[in-house]
């Protein structure tokens, strides 16, 4: 299409990465968000307690199923998940009827106090889940919509990291490069960097994110080849789900979960139990499968016991055996979610997924850095497209974590009565994203920027403030009581705000400006016969070899 | 046929790239399933049915991206469409041979 096959694929990197360049900063970060979920609705539940130390397994186990006796009388498959370094709270849940006239019934988790064994009334409140949802359920579209949507953008950012590599002839040395504070071959080396310090991230996630929905996506092939009955064969094959007994509907009386779990116990090493489900409760055939925290990403079959709820014998299980192309798919999967990863690799997930998002980010400021110059010098002022990408890029870079952050501050000042809180929350983000999308329109780029960071710095640092206010579980005694999951959220809380105060002190201060003679007599490294080189100069000018990635006058244009 | 294409495509440079959209989208999506048929029909006899479907179907994205790119990177609207033709028959061709094969040794 171009002079040379390179020459194409960088032109089709720069649009494929910019048409839906905001809708995968959107599933980025709310998708980088979702590694903490279950922490972050912890925080968006502030009536449940503090997190309480050195209550033995053996207790917290008695305790739920005295609630469970009480209130799930009659069920026959219910769940108890204990306290975990994720979420710190004893949890509850089965299956409740949905409310007369409707049929079926919707898997509910009810939060217990370990102490007192009462359940915790929460605020009604989408939590992380919904949040972390929105990544590849989108919202308000519905969901055969979303996903179609999200596997077109996914398949295009799978192009962009593959065409990424491919323009990149020396992508080693590029990595190297780093020309802070340039403007345009800045945001480049930013870009650079972003991209190759996770690349194999960048392409797990993305070819990942594409095999979650592979049969919908791929359904014309499964169709030529194979009938229906066929196909569920298939994916009972790929995904071998373990089977249990049904309720024979004869009552028998069941063992203490408890003293099932001394069992348990015996044959793993620690205390690491992180689940219990039931099946057939109160029933002859009842029994119990105890699952401990996975520990890598492949399936493990001694992360499984099952005990018969009656006799107390441990149930032997066929171990499901998955096919070469399964365990492939599985790993991808496992890959993805991180549901393997303890708090450090956690956190590691939670940072790469942000590079991610910076990645992509920075790719959108580059399109329009790119063109500036020449936008700038247009008699009737710039084009219409590119006053449009620079209002998305200021709307959604900045805009979405403001937006993120009304989420969480709807969450505590909403009246806890409402009707539709859930919604409203989930509202009250969306509208704020919209409102910061189009206040760029009546501000210079420059102002804008720096107001919205400004605006997100603040935001953030009065969250941890309100909620000091409206609950309880503020810092001070989130740090006094170590529950280190809320005293987390709020520190990160700070921390974000610190990183957008800095990033708008950046912004206004005079040294971005290409133009200022600030810039000038400083130390700037440049690149001559592909070696870095720092010189002292006092006009600023820059050399750029061929194999760099931008055309020679639009840099030198851009410096000059 | 192709006359009239090369006609269309000197019209407007737009033309020519809503083609090329078109191609790289529903000729990258048929190519990407007819490959996808073919590996499952070449890896069907040594490992299963349903894992060789599942391999193809998973190798799909990768085609259709590397369709995508060539898409974009050959010099005419025209070539791309009449390369993609003949590819896809190219693929349905050794599709139908393996087929056949597969079906006699069974």
């Amino acid at each position: 299409m171009k002079d040379n096959f390179r020459q194409s694929m960088k032109w089709f990197h720069t649009w494929v990465g910019l048409v839906v360049g905001w809708v995968l900063f959107f599933m980025f970060l709310t998708g980088s968000l979702g590694y903490f979920y279950q922490e972050i609705t912890r925080w968006m539940e502030p009536e449940r307690p503090f997190i309480a130390h050195e209550v033995s397994t053996e207790k917290l186990l008695d305790t739920a199923q005295i609630y469970l006796n009480k209130h799930a009388k009659g069920v026959d498959e219910w769940d108890i998940m204990l306290p975990n370094a994720r979420d710190q709270n004893l949890r509850v849940g089965w299956r409740h009827l949905v409310d007369s006239g409707k049929q079926g019934s919707r898997y509910k988790i009810t939060v217990l106090d370990a102490l007192t064994g009462e359940a915790v009334a929460s605020r009604a409140t989408g939590g992380g889940k919904l949040l972390y949802r929105m990544h590849y359920r989108l919202h308000y579209l519905s969901t055969s919509i979303s996903y179609w949507v999200v596997g077109f953008c996914s398949m295009l950012m799978l192009l962009a990291v593959i065409t990424g590599v491919v323009i990149h002839k020396k992508i080693f040395t590029d990595f190297f490069t780093f020309r802070a504070k340039k403007g345009l071959l800045g945001w480049l080396d930013i870009h650079n960097v972003l991209s190759v310090i996770a690349l194999p991230f960048h392409f797990m996630i993305t070819y990942s994110g594409l095999l979650f929905f592979l049969f919908t996506y791929m359904v014309l092939s499964t169709n030529l080849q194979i009938n229906d009955e066929e196909f569920d064969e298939m994916l009972n094959e790929i995904y071998p789900g373990s089977t249990h007994l049904d309720s024979a509907r004869q009552p028998s009386d069941m063992l203490k979960v408890s003293s099932l779990y001394q069992q348990v116990k015996n044959s793993w090493h620690a205390d690491e139990l992180s689940y219990v489900e039931m099946f057939a409760a109160d029933d002859i055939n009842a029994h119990a499968r105890f699952v401990r925290h996975e520990t890598d990403i492949t399936y493990n079959p001694d992360d499984e016991v099952t005990i018969n709820a009656i006799t107390g014998e441990v149930i032997a299980v066929k171990i499901n055996k998955y096919t070469g192309a399964g365990i492939i798919h599985n790993g991808f999967f496992s890959l993805h979610e991180g549901h393997f990863a303890g708090p450090i690799a956690r956190w590691i997930y939670f940072f790469t997924g942000l590079i991610g998002t910076a990645m992509i980010a920075s790719g959108l400021i580059l399109w329009t850095t790119k063109r500036k110059p020449k936008q700038m010098k247009k008699a009737n002022g710039p084009d219409f497209g590119y006053r449009l990408v620079e209002q998305l890029n200021i709307g959604t870079i900045v805009g979405l974590p403001i937006a993120i952050a009304s989420y969480f501050y709807a969450n505590r000042l909403l009246p806890l009565d409402m009707a539709n809180r859930i919604n409203w929350e989930a509202n009250i983000m969306f509208i704020s994203w919209a409102v910061l999308l189009i206040y760029p329109a009546f501000r210079t780029a420059k102002q804008a920027w720096s107001e919205q960071l400004l605006f997100a710095a603040l935001l953030y640092f009065m969250l941890p403030i309100v909620n000091a206010f409206t609950t309880d579980k503020h810092l001070l005694n989130s740090l006094h009581h170590q529950d280190w999951n809320l005293a987390g959220f709020d520190l990160t809380l700070l921390v974000v705000s610190s990183c957008f105060a800095f990033a708008a002190y950046k912004m206004t201060s005079p040294q971005l400006s290409n133009k200022t003679s600030a810039q000038r007599n400083k130390q700037v490294s440049k690149r001559v016969n592909n070696k870095i080189v720092i010189e002292k100069r006092d006009h600023p000018s820059v050399q750029v070899t061929n194999d760099s990635l931008l055309p020679l006058p639009q840099a030198n244009k851009e410096k000059c | 046929m192709s006359y009239l294409v090369n006609k269309l495509n000197a019209c407007s440079p737009y033309w020519s790239m809503f083609s090329r959209v078109l191609a790289a989208i529903t000729g990258g999506y048929v190519l990407a399933t007819a490959n996808s048929i073919f590996i499952s029909q070449l890896l069907l006899s040594s490992v299963g049915k349903y894992q060789a479907i599942h391999i193809g179907l998973m190798l799909t994205f990768i085609t259709y991206a590397c369709v995508a790119m060539w898409v974009f990177s050959v010099s005419t609207a025209t070539k791309v469409w009449l390369g993609l033709i003949k590819l896809t028959v190219l693929v349905a061709v050794a599709t139908w041979l393996l087929m056949k094969l597969n079906g006699m040794s069974s």
